[in-house]
């Protein structure tokens, strides 16, 4: 995502892991953290000359 | 057309389908329980301001199924026009129709049109005006560079298109406009029996 906002011509790209974002199912849980998956809380800014 | 191309499309309707049911259900049955933490529970966990919530009708912050919280980074100034990209039952576009003031203007788009009429009916009941327009987050039925804010809560991760997501929030926002989203990122590559079971994908 990070890469995409970049590519398609963002500036002032931003992200932070939003810390307590989990899974209720433990299952779910687990099977996401094998994968990295992580919520993150992104910002850009559309140049103000393009 | 390609064979993968038509089960590439043969799959986004699927999901999409899917999609609307999952959250249709959050919507419909906040007092289910999903594999994701909703509601109150949620929004308290990703700290929204509790002001907010009590503000807000009980039926978005119920069916609330964020991931996180734009609204941390956002700051809505009044007057400011907002995109709340996939706004569901309501919650963040109400929270973003209560700084942009009487002044702004916030702009819902889902996919779901019980969903929008949903977020009208509780911007309402919270003195708050929000326009939600029924469309697709790769089309976002917005003009060129109108918005100053864009935010949006666990949604463009659901898209097989994120690429065209991105340009087309970069197209509504106005030179100088700015995002503030949440959402799912995954470090590996999911495997092709994720990618192809659209409950999966969906969640």
């Amino acid at each position: 995502m990070f890469r995409l906002l970049e590519e398609s011509g963002f500036k002032q790209v931003r992200s932070v892991v939003v810390p307590r974002f989990k899974f209720r199912k433990p299952a779910t849980q687990n099977a996401a953290e094998s994968f990295g998956v992580k919520a993150v809380l992104f910002t850009a800014t559309r140049p103000a000359t393009t | 057309m390609t064979a993968t191309i038509e089960a590439q499309e043969s799959l986004e309707a699927t999901l999409k389908d899917e999609i609307l049911r999952m959250y249709q259900d959050v919507a419909d049955h906040p007092e289910g329980e999903f594999h994701f933490f909703h509601g109150r529970e949620a929004a308290e966990l990703f700290d929204y301001d509790r002001a907010w919530l009590d503000r807000a009708p009980a039926g978005a912050v119920a069916s609330f199924a964020g991931v996180g919280n734009p609204h941390l980074r956002s700051a809505i100034q009044p007057g400011e026009t907002v995109l709340d990209l996939g706004s569901g039952a309501g919650l963040d576009a109400i929270i973003a129709s209560l700084a942009a003031g009487p002044s702004g203007k916030v702009i819902g788009v889902d996919l779901n049109p019980t969903m929008c009429a949903k977020v009208e009916a509780h911007a309402a009941a919270s003195g708050s005006q929000v326009e939600c327009r029924e469309g697709r987050m790769e089309e976002i039925p917005v003009s060129d560079s109108v918005v100053d804010v864009a935010i949006s809560n666990g949604v463009i991760n659901l898209s097989f298109r994120k690429r065209k997501v991105i340009e087309e929030l970069f197209r509504v926002l106005k030179p100088g406009g700015r995002l503030s989203i949440t959402d799912i990122v995954s470090a590996k590559q999911l495997s092709q029996s994720v990618v192809n079971d659209p409950k999966l994908w969906a969640s």
